[in-house]
């Protein structure tokens, strides 16, 4: 089989290039093939801004770890693990660690994530309504600004955005029946999770 | 004929990886786990996904069971986390015949699930590791709270718990030194960058690795976006280097690199710390078309030619000059069966 490029060399070669999720597959000899493995620069950069705003806020770390003491003595029910043994490991015991060392995880979490409240997907695979509230928040300040600056088709394009997300939103929040105590306990919460 | 796929950026992008952690709701964590536990664990995790649609493609092994060749391999081969090594005695792993998804289990956490593929496929990797995850969390509940997410033994981990990792070869921003300033404007980004092998600021193989520091948050999708922009603005820098280095001297940048081919062809021992380099030099070589050779298949000699890997082909323990001849022999005799001058 000859190259399909050149059609001069030999074939030593099946090359298989996947391009925005299409497979290529080309049969190729030896220096064609090295032509390709040589990608030239040339990429879209349009998410970058978006990046930067997501810079981590700064922290006082000092300070909170002195007010950490406070909490050595907390002891989980359950597994019976103390606060101050996992502040020596690093590791908690079980999930209800979560809930007996609520207060002093809180700052910890704010000190290591930068945040404090989950936007991810909840079990069952579903996003939850957390991210969808934060974008109808990201929505609602851009329009204000489209207000501002009297770009009115652009006000009414993302007035007609948040609409539509906010049905999501009402739909999500009827499916979602998840609570730290009940699910613990093994009772039938009731609340919704996007209202924690 | 060699049957290879070349994967989104490979020229410098070595593979992307997503792992997950789980823990189940009703079961001890780590410090606290039981023998008993664990095996619960395992029992449970096995239960649910060899019952998955693609669970026979499954292996399980008992981390205990392996000689320790055998484990140091799985780990080179980035198929189990060093740390699962850690727990050896009731840690175990399920892995894909494909090696693209695992599951590791008693690990710092109850599971961790894996997705793995060469190139810049962050997103395809991510929902490998999720579709496991939720069929396992749809049999047995996993550790949630409405806040936190994702319950984990280390809080670094709560939220989605996902990490997200790419590997990246950048030989060219190395030697113009420039990898601090990379570094530095990549944390901005919320990335982790660390040396691959080696710790500190010595990345053996120029191979450097990216990663998100944040689990609590941002959803997975988000995660996944910034990490693959992130990656992607490094790979455009450092193959513009590599475009600079070439427009310079060409015969030079050339030279250089060939000269570790010409090691590799005729050296009789070779260590790992000196393979490490030429193998930079070479594929770096290759990228630019200098060198007639696959990308795919001098990574994955790049794995089979470690300590472990290596072990486990001679079949044997092996003194340190025995595995330096035998390391020296197999890339002779694999590099010249890949390459097509």
């Amino acid at each position: 089989m000859m190259c399909e490029d050149c059609g001069v060399r030999p074939a030593k070669f099946h090359l298989t290039t996947i391009i925005n999720g299409d497979r290529v597959e080309r049969n190729l000899c030896p220096a064609c093939m090295a032509k390709h493995q040589k990608q030239l620069p040339g990429i879209d950069f349009s998410n970058l801004a978006g990046l930067l705003s997501s810079i981590l806020e700064g922290r006082n770390a000092a300070e909170q770890e002195q007010r950490e003491t406070e909490y050595e003595d907390l002891v989980c029910e359950q597994c019976g693990m103390t606060y101050a043994e996992f502040q020596k490991g690093g590791m908690l015991g079980c999930a209800n660690c979560y809930q007996a060392f609520r207060q002093p995880l809180t700052a910890l979490m704010q000190r290591v994530h930068g945040n404090t409240q989950h936007a991810g997907r909840i079990p069952g695979g579903v996003h939850s309504g957390v991210s969808i509230r934060m974008n109808i928040e990201r929505l609602k300040q851009k329009l204000q600004r489209a207000i501002a600056e009297e770009e009115y088709e652009q006000a009414a394009k993302l007035r007609d955005a948040i609409r539509a997300l906010n049905i999501q939103l009402e739909r999500r929040e009827g499916d979602i029946k998840v609570h730290p105590q009940a699910r613990l306990t093994g009772d039938d919460g009731e609340e919704a999770s996007a209202d924690v | 004929m060699y049957e290879y796929v070349m994967a989104p950026e490979q020229d410098v992008v070595i593979s992307s990886r997503v792992r997950l952690s789980r823990n189940y709701e009703d079961l001890p964590f780590s410090p606290k786990l039981t023998r008993e536990c664990a095996e619960e664990v395992i029992e449970r995790t096995t239960d649910a996904v060899f019952h998955t649609e693609n669970g026979a493609a499954f292996t399980f092994l008992r981390m205990g069971d392996l000689e320790e060749d055998a484990r140091s391999r799985l780990v080179e081969h980035h198929l189990i986390s060093y740390d699962l090594l850690k727990f050896v005695t009731r840690s175990a792993a399920m892995i894909s015949s494909a090696g693209t998804v695992t599951v590791m289990l008693n690990e710092e956490d109850h599971i961790r699930f894996q997705g793995l593929l060469p190139g810049l496929q962050l997103e395809r990797s991510a929902e490998m590791a999720l579709k496991l995850d939720e069929a396992v969390g749809q049999k047995y509940a996993f550790a949630f709270d409405p806040q936190w997410g994702f319950l984990s033994a280390s809080p670094a981990n709560t939220g989605t718990g996902l990490r997200a990792s790419v590997i990246l070869h950048l030989p060219a921003l190395s030697s113009a030194g420039q990898m601090g300033a990379v570094m530095q404007t990549i944390a901005k980004l919320g990335v982790t960058v660390r040396g691959l092998y080696g710790d500190g600021s010595e990345a053996r193989g120029n191979l450097y690795q990216l990663s998100n520091q944040a689990t609590l948050g941002r959803s997975e999708e988000d995660v996944i976006r910034a990490l693959t922009a992130a990656a992607s603005q490094v790979v455009e820098h450092e193959r513009s280097m590599r475009e600079q280095a070439e427009k310079k001297d060409m015969l030079q940048l050339q030279d250089s690199l060939m000269r570790s081919w010409g090691e590799l062809m005729y050296a009789r021992l070779m260590n790992v710390g000196e393979f490490m380099k030429r193998y930079s030099d070479i594929r770096y070589a290759a990228s630019m078309g200098y060198l007639h050779a696959p990308l795919p298949g001098l990574d994955a000699l790049m794995m089979d030619a470690q300590p472990g890997s290596l072990g486990v082909r001679a079949g044997k323990l092996m003194s340190p000059r025995e595995s330096e001849i035998l390391r020296a022999q197999y890339l002779r005799d694999e590099l010249k069966k890949l390459v097509a001058e």
